[in-house]
């Protein structure tokens, strides 16, 4: 941690001025920060855990990318759309993209690109200042660009998939620009190849021009993963984005989920379901920001926790003055099943319009005693009961999903793991 | 078909039921009646297997087999059923896919073949006439914002899709309007034969108006207390239960 003059040289390789003075500048704010409590990170010390365990701020380069990356691991992916990197790095002949779709990294944008690229770019690491965020932006070595065309539309969706091969560290970067009209859906996943511990960072930027819909799913499956994922989504007039978190298993896993609304008549769905086992920790932090008037967000987190796992849930709600007739809604149920298992929930609002309709809530409960015995004395087993009750529970956040096929993996995902519950 | 022994019940080291003794055969109606808190509901439920009841002494035979070590599951797999009293609502599981888990578990543990849609629906439709229960109900979630009587009838119908050995209904009049009640009672009695048996729980004589019982018995303070026919039914009624306290 006290070693700071590798990251120094790094950044002043770095041939792009524009580049070369962010990273800068996050670098000198983030050489303080990295010494100060936090309490963003309460719940969730992964600074502490990863620091002891990674040198976070010096990512070793790698050698070779496709070790250990066989095209084995993509028949699962057989006839999808599949954006693929390895360690961070675009592999654009393995992967599969719809027409439509422009995906580029950012050394091979033209001037004009790099310039309005860098109105955009990197924004966050200004309004929200998180610690990981900046590791993110002075270490990450490729930043991949999606543009979903004007009108763009298809049912289908397209993996976004991350494969990671090294025990080193890894910082994943991306930004997405959804032009006017269009509607697509993503499914981003990270795959680690090899068991070991590994600790990796995402940071998504989401561009949402008029009247364009986004449906951003992540699925998160790693035991060994410490990981960091950060989506900010920025809407302008008429725009929706439909969010979906799954969590089934990490070693240290944090999910910043930020949204700002900044036109008129914006609509923002956030979802998310954690099933916990062992020693998982997952924590999901989101925010969403009501700049202007008349828009809607609705979010809905759920979780069940078993073992000795971790659940954390921070959900706050800004509303502006000028963000009259907004309606905010959140909540938050944990259901824990085990002594050990622990979750720690937080809503949060802040209001400075007077005409809004807004709420938010948390429960925590464990299975109800009741609606088992009454599932029982009907001739059904204990563990089926089990499983019935938490599907129920489940229940309410799948049916939110509208693509069939997602709708069908992140079922048999949870399914499996619900039934490792009733054992 | 059933025989409790000295049965002594307690729920947290309060004890409930203190030493009741009861035999019920094929074919018969038994009625418990008795005031608040004299341990009626405690009884069905721990003929059902719930739980947090601890049987601390006696028995509780079904078919000459010892109950007390089966799970919930496995009583009503050997033909026991209970209708709640409050019936629990559970969101967001379907009535009709409940009922057919149930069945199959059922049917599974008799070693028959689980009922594939289109012979379970026959099954459903026909039952469903029994208790006149609407189709729109059952493909809601269970008990979810159902009226008091359409719980009831819920139960009954549930009773009426298991074909238990044995059903015990607590308190199954409670909340029922005069027409529900018809409804429910009327059920009960088709559902009637010489291979099962029926216990009613309850502290009003009016249900018994409707399902006539064989046996009526007066539970007091955790025992049974005294034991008649339907006419025993119909003195309490009039008298009240302190006439059995004081000749007691």
């Amino acid at each position: 941690m006290k070693d700071f003059t590798l990251i120094k040289e790094n950044i002043n390789k770095e041939s792009n001025t524009l580049l070369k003075n962010r990273k800068n500048k996050v670098y000198n704010s983030i050489k303080n920060a990295l010494n100060f409590y936090n309490e963003e990170y309460k719940f969730s010390p992964l600074l502490k855990r990863v620091s002891k365990k990674f040198d976070i701020l010096n990512s070793i380069p790698n050698i070779d990318t496709k070790a250990s990356f066989n095209n084995d691991l993509l028949k699962k992916y057989k006839k999808q759309f599949s954006i693929i990197t390895i360690n961070g790095i675009f592999q654009k002949n393995i992967s599969k993209i719809p027409s439509g779709l422009q995906v580029n990294v950012y050394n091979d944008l033209n001037k004009d690109e790099k310039k309005t690229f860098h109105k955009s770019f990197n924004n966050q690491d200004d309004s929200n200042n998180d610690i990981f965020t900046s590791i993110n932006t002075i270490n990450y070595k490729e930043s991949l660009i999606i543009k979903i065309n004007k009108n763009y539309s298809s049912k289908e969706h397209i993996n976004i998939l991350n494969f990671l091969n090294s025990k080193s560290v890894n910082h994943l970067r991306k930004l997405i620009v959804c032009n006017p009209n269009s509607k697509a859906t993503f499914l981003e996943e990270i795959i680690n190849m090899s068991s070991n511990e590994n600790f990796s960072t995402s940071v998504t930027e989401i561009f949402q021009e008029e009247n364009s819909e986004i449906e951003y799913f992540t699925l998160q499956n790693n035991p060994n993963d410490f990981h960091f994922n950060s989506i900010n989504i920025s809407q302008k007039q008429n725009s929706i984005s439909n969010c979906f978190t799954f969590s089934y298993s990490g070693a240290l896993v944090r999910n910043n989920l930020n949204i700002e609304l900044k036109d008129k008549n914006c609509y923002a769905n956030m979802y998310g379901f954690y099933a916990l086992k062992n020693n998982s920790h997952v924590d999901n932090h989101t925010t969403v920001d009501h700049i202007d008037e008349n828009s809607i967000s609705n979010e809905h987190y759920k979780g069940i926790m078993d073992g000795n796992s971790n659940g954390v849930f921070n959900g706050k709600i800004f509303v502006r003055k000028k963000a009259q007739k907004t309606n905010a809604f959140q909540s938050n149920n944990n259901i824990l099943l085990s002594d050990n298992a622990k979750v720690n929930t937080k809503p949060q609002l802040e209001i400075w319009a007077d005409d809004v309709k807004c709420s938010h809530g948390c429960t925590v409960g464990q299975l109800d005693e009741e609606a088992m015995f009454y599932l029982m004395s009907r001739g059904i087993p204990k563990n089926k009961a089990i499983t019935i009750l938490l599907g129920a529970f489940f229940e309410e956040i799948l049916e939110k999903i509208e693509n069939d096929f997602i709708k069908e993996k992140i079922k048999n995902i949870t399914e499996k793991q619900l039934e490792y519950f009733a054992l | 078909m059933l025989e409790i022994k000295n049965l002594h019940v307690s729920v947290d080291h309060n004890p409930i039921l203190k030493g009741l003794n009861l035999k019920v055969n094929k074919g018969e109606i038994h009625a418990i009646m008795g005031p608040n808190g004299s341990g009626k509901s405690t009884l069905a439920s721990v003929i059902a297997g719930r739980e947090e009841y601890k049987i601390d002494k006696g028995s509780i035979l079904f078919f000459n087999k010892e109950l007390s070590e089966l799970s919930a599951d496995e009583r009503a797999k050997k033909g026991i059923f209970l209708a709640f009293q409050y019936p629990v609502e559970i969101p967001g599981v379907s009535t009709t896919n409940f009922i057919k888990t149930a069945v199959n578990q059922i049917r599974q543990s008799k070693g028959k073949k689980p009922l594939d849609a289109v012979s379970f629906l026959k099954i459903m439709k026909e039952k469903m006439k029994l208790v006149e229960i609407k189709q729109t109900l059952l493909s809601r979630s269970i008990n979810e914002g159902f009226s008091g009587g359409e719980k009831k009838k819920n139960e009954i119908f549930q009773m009426a899709m298991l074909e238990p050995e044995l059903a015990i209904l607590d308190e199954t009049d409670s909340g029922l309007d005069i027409d529900a009640l018809k409804i429910v009672a009327n059920g009960v009695n088709k559902l009637k034969s010489k291979n099962n048996a029926t216990i009613l729980v309850t502290h009003y004589q009016r249900l018994l108006d409707y399902i006539i019982p064989d046996f009526v018995h007066v539970l007091i303070d955790g025992k049974i207390v005294k034991s008649g026919d339907k006419n025993l039914a119909l003195e309490l009624e009039e008298k009240g239960y302190d006439w059995i306290k004081v000749n007691n």
